[in-house]
């Protein structure tokens, strides 16, 4: 595929937000993802040719973060976290549970091409472990049978909202734009900051 | 020593102390540099001095205090410039150093295979060596090595194996800060972090070579040398590279009679630590099946016949003695052998047709070589230094690729200002941000600190070298003179072209003549200008000369019709060559000669600085050119006495620099071009660096990463005939055509560009000329 005078407009509009030109290898890798899902060969050819690289060093950037995909990830990517905490709080157990019920393993995509299953990394968001991303959205204080509810209702087309970010939860390309630089305008909706992040400035307030 | 090799004292100098020693150095100094000052040396891999710090693989860990005040944990040697007051504590004085060494050394050996047995690299690999001096005895290690599929081709002439790779970075620092082709990158991360390339496009640079020889493991290694020896059972030679006038110092490894591969050699003043792949790789034509055995004679019958060097110098003797002859030397001479044909010439032949331009040349070009002597005053240094380079039909890369890594070196250091004089913007001119210019008049901004350089191909433009010089003198700037081939700049020096005698004597100068035939004991020396090589070919051709001696010649260098001139007339062909060709093909007597790995003996590069070789392959019982044009004058009664290399630099050297009157500057007017229309092109050609030279013969993994053929296009011309990049386009006149894909590229409206000699484009022979045609450019 070759990409749109639009997609190309919007990807120097990307570039020319920073005094270098290479300085936009990352917003852009992530608005290929949110076209194909993944990052392209025909993306990364079309990246080195706008930043001025080579085409391997393009790759060695999209190899090196895991946030770009080799692959066509599903429209929802579950990320559970198995980091220490959040393996100790039930996470090692979800990612078991739900790795059985959709018959994937860790990497892959179910094939209906709804949902994609990862163990990630600590998401910074270990007071409300375990914690599940899905489309880097949070989902706090998992449980196995909410992350059953919460994949089987994304395979429907009807995802539970996310615990924090926005009222409802969008898909992976969709979510790349905004990862690209391109806001949906939903930043300002629903809360950021949960109650148990805030309870030891909370308690400090009432002078305890 | 030059007063700039001298120590500079205006630079700040570092005390510190190493080990107990105290060492003082100029501040910036790395510790590790510091302490190989001292004889201490620190394990490291990743370190390579002519590459920027990385501190990638950790080997190099130290203890440093500074002021009293110590590092909490070990640091690397490679990264930390020294200061006033430092301690350092290597291993050799530090527990701690050389524990945090052992520790790095045994992680690094986790993954590493134990197949040194089978490695290219085992008996000469760092780390081989540094585990064995800065390592565990036993491996702890009782887990599963991590493996990959191997070896993975990353371009068709290097290898990589994965697992042996402990992530230095060496290679991808030097495709990227070196060479400018960052086509390698460390790719992925944590345990799967390993080497790369983008999957479509191969390891494709002219340099990639040199990553091989400073890979510290065999992690990259060589096609054509993987699994062929063991580097104990080779033994090396300093050979000097024979492919162009860059002049590179060169390793040759040689086994039992056979060069297996070759190696940059370090000369600081010239090729650093690095060459190209072509000096690297391009060496299997040695061994070439159509290598000429031994003398052959033409019989009665045709064919060329065996015979035996007193038959065929006897036949050679005869067909030139007392005849009109001239001399076709080729550009790939020693000095000596380029020495020993000006010698025949004059002495034996009793003429000055002689020219060791196998290529377009003209006569202002001859004017151009005789008026500037040979003491050129102009350096690699001066590159270094200067404040603004032009380059005047020379493409660095392609003709002379150790001048393009030191113009690059200083694009990337210091932003060096870089012209070119070109209508084709290069892939190396884009490398080195070189601005394009059509017109020499329009060159501005030139002071004694800039330097022209000037390639071979100015001959192939009417005036060029007037211009160069004009321009020159206006601006004070300095000239230099890279034409393509290693033997060319011995030639001029040595007098191997018609109108200069050795030394840069002018033929024309009676008291110059005079000189050199009181050396050559002679009476007197022939005092008619010589005849240029397109002039010796049109005489052989109509009658006017009755003989020709040709060295290394390629006839398809220099025009369409020089076979056909020297079939003519029944001219006597003497042929001295390694292989044979289309000139032994013709030739009334061949006579082998030896290769430069044969021999010794010297090349000037294009700074006039010596290129010293000693023969590489000991046993080799083939005879230089110089030996057998002296056996030859010997048989023709009129000796040249050069029974040795050493004889005939000896003989040279006693001859001297002229120090009289040089010739006058060339003054030719420029031609003018009327503008192409419509199809019509100017056709503008240079030699990529990997082609269908000769000299690349037998060695297919170079091969594969040789520039594929291409027509460059203006987006202008591509849009008016309806092509996109990759579309095919014939390239016509009268004589042929070329058809090769389009590339779109940064090139005057007004012309087109192929290679000039790649496979399905070899511009002599297709289109009948090179450059400055104007063709007729169609879709295909």
């Amino acid at each position: 595929m070759s990409y749109s005078p639009e997609q190309i407009s919007i990807m120097d509009s990307i570039i020319a937000r920073y005094p270098r030109k290479r300085s936009a290898i990352m917003p852009l890798l992530h608005f290929v993802q949110s076209i194909s899902g993944f990052v392209t060969p025909e993306g990364i050819e079309k990246i080195a040719e706008l930043l001025e690289l080579s085409t391997a060093e393009v790759t060695a950037v999209s190899t090196f973060y895991t946030q770009y995909k080799p692959e066509p990830v599903g429209e929802y990517h579950v990320g559970i976290c198995t980091n220490t905490l959040c393996a100790v709080m039930g996470g090692d157990a979800i990612f078991d549970a739900v790795s059985e019920h959709l018959g994937i393993a860790n990497d892959e995509t179910t094939k209906d091409g709804k949902v994609s299953l990862e163990r990630i990394e600590c998401n910074a968001a270990c007071d409300y472990a375990p914690v599940v991303m899905v489309n880097w959205e949070f989902f706090d204080n998992q449980t196995i049978q909410s992350v059953k509810d919460l994949v089987d209702g994304a395979r429907t087309g009807n995802p539970p909202a996310p615990t924090r970010g926005p009222k409802t939860l969008r898909t992976w390309k969709e979510n790349s734009a905004v990862l690209a630089g391109l806001s949906d305008g939903l930043a300002g909706e629903g809360p950021s900051a949960g109650h148990a992040s805030l309870l030891g400035l909370n308690l400090s307030k009432e002078g305890k | 020593m030059t007063p700039e090799n001298a120590v500079m004292t205006d630079v700040e100098m570092v005390t510190v102390v190493i080990d107990g020693f105290d060492v003082t150095v100029p501040k910036g100094t790395l510790v590790i540099r510091a302490a190989e000052k001292l004889g201490i040396q620190i394990p490291r891999f990743c370190d390579h001095p002519l590459l920027s710090p990385a501190g990638a693989c950790r080997q190099c860990l130290v203890d440093i205090e500074i002021n009293g005040r110590a590092f909490p944990k070990p640091q690397a040697s490679c990264t930390i410039p020294v200061e006033n007051g430092m301690i350092v504590k290597t291993q050799l004085t530090s527990e701690v150093a050389d524990k945090a060494q052992k520790g790095i050394m045994e992680l690094l050996l986790i993954n590493h295979p134990l197949d040194c047995p089978v490695c290219d690299k085992g008996g000469e690999c760092p780390l081989q060596n540094q585990a064995m001096s800065n390592g565990r005895s036993e491996s702890r290690y009782e887990g599963v090595k991590r493996t990959f599929e191997k070896p993975v081709s990353i371009s068709s002439q290097v290898l990589l194996d994965r697992e042996r790779c402990v992530l230095c970075a060496r290679c991808t620092r030097f495709s990227e800060e070196i060479a400018g082709d960052p086509f390698i990158t460390l790719n992925e991360r944590g345990a799967l972090q390993q080497v790369g390339i983008y999957e479509k496009d191969p390891f494709l640079s002219y340099f990639s070579g040199n990553t091989v020889q400073i890979c510290p493991v065999g992690a990259l290694t060589g096609a054509s040398y993987r699994f062929r020896s063991r580097p104990f059972d080779l033994v090396s030679t300093p050979s000097a590279c024979e492919h162009c006038a860059s002049g590179c110092s060169m390793r040759t490894d040689v086994r039992r009679g056979k060069t297996l591969r070759r190696l940059a050699g370090e000369d600081a003043e010239v090729n650093e630590e690095w060459n190209c792949d072509k000096g690297r790789w391009a060496f299997k034509y040695i061994s070439s099946k159509e290598r000429i055995a031994g003398p052959m004679v033409r019989g009665e019958d045709g064919e060329l016949h065996e015979a035996s060097w007193p038959q065929a110098l006897a036949r050679a003797a005869a067909g030139l003695k007392g005849k009109r002859a001239g001399v076709l030397v080729g550009g790939r001479s020693t000095v000596e052998d380029a020495y020993a044909y000006a010698k025949f010439a004059r002495v034996a032949l009793n003429t000055n047709d002689i020219d060791f331009r196998s290529r377009l040349h003209s006569d202002e070009e001859a004017v151009f070589l005789a008026s500037r002597g040979v003491n050129f005053n102009v350096s690699y240094r001066d590159l270094d230094k200067a404040d603004h380079v032009v380059l005047v039909d020379f493409e660095p890369e392609d003709e002379s690729p150790i001048v393009f890594l030191r113009l690059y070196k200083q694009v990337r250091k210091r932003g060096l200002k870089v012209t070119t004089l070109s209508p084709v913007l290069s892939r190396g001119s884009e490398k080195l941000g070189a601005a394009i210019v059509e017109d020499i008049a329009s060159i501005s901004g030139l002071s004694e600190k800039s330097v022209i350089v000037v390639g071979e191909r100015a001959a192939e433009v009417i005036g060029q070298f007037t211009s160069v010089v004009k321009l020159a003198q206006s601006t004070k700037a300095k000239v230099a003179w890279i034409p393509r081939r290693a033997g060319e700049v011995g030639a001029v020096v040595a007098g191997a072209i018609g109108n200069l005698l050795p030394g840069g004597r002018p033929v024309a100068d009676p008291a110059a003549r005079v000189d050199i035939a009181s050396v050559w004991g002679v009476e007197s020396l022939p005092a008619a200008h010589g005849k240029a090589t397109w002039e010796i070919l049109e005489a052989a051709g109509d009658g006017r000369l009755d003989a020709v001696v040709i060295g290394g010649v390629d006839p398809l260098d220099i025009s369409s019709e020089a076979l056909g001139q020297l079939l003519g007339a029944s001219t006597f062909v003497l042929s001295l060559e390694i292989s044979h060709s289309a000139i032994t093909a013709i030739a009334d007597v061949v006579l082998p000669v030896a290769a430069v790995s044969e021999k010794s003996g010297s090349f000037l590069n294009w700074e006039g600085r010596p290129r010293f070789f000693e023969k590489a392959i000991a046993d080799s019982l083939t005879r230089s050119d110089l030996r057998i044009l002296s056996m030859l004058a010997d048989e023709m009664g009129t000796p040249i006495n050069l029974p040795s290399s050493q004889a005939a630099a000896k003989e040279l050297q006693s001859i001297g620099e002229w120090d009289g009157a040089k010739a006058d500057a060339p003054s030719v007017s420029p031609a003018t071009l009327t503008a192409p229309s419509g199809d019509q092109a100017i056709l503008h050609s240079w030699r990529q660096l990997l082609d269908l030279g000769t000299l690349q013969n037998g060695e297919p993994n170079l091969a594969g990463t040789a520039r594929a053929a291409h027509v460059l296009i203006s987006a202008n011309r591509a849009k008016s005939l309806g092509l996109s990049n990759g579309d095919l386009v014939k390239v016509s006149t009268a004589r042929g055509s070329i058809t090769a894909p389009a590339q779109i590229g940064k090139i005057s409206d007004s012309a087109i560009w192929v290679p000039r000699n790649s496979i399905g484009s070899q511009c002599i022979a297709n289109l009948g000329a090179a450059s400055g045609l104007v063709v007729t450019v169609v879709k295909a």
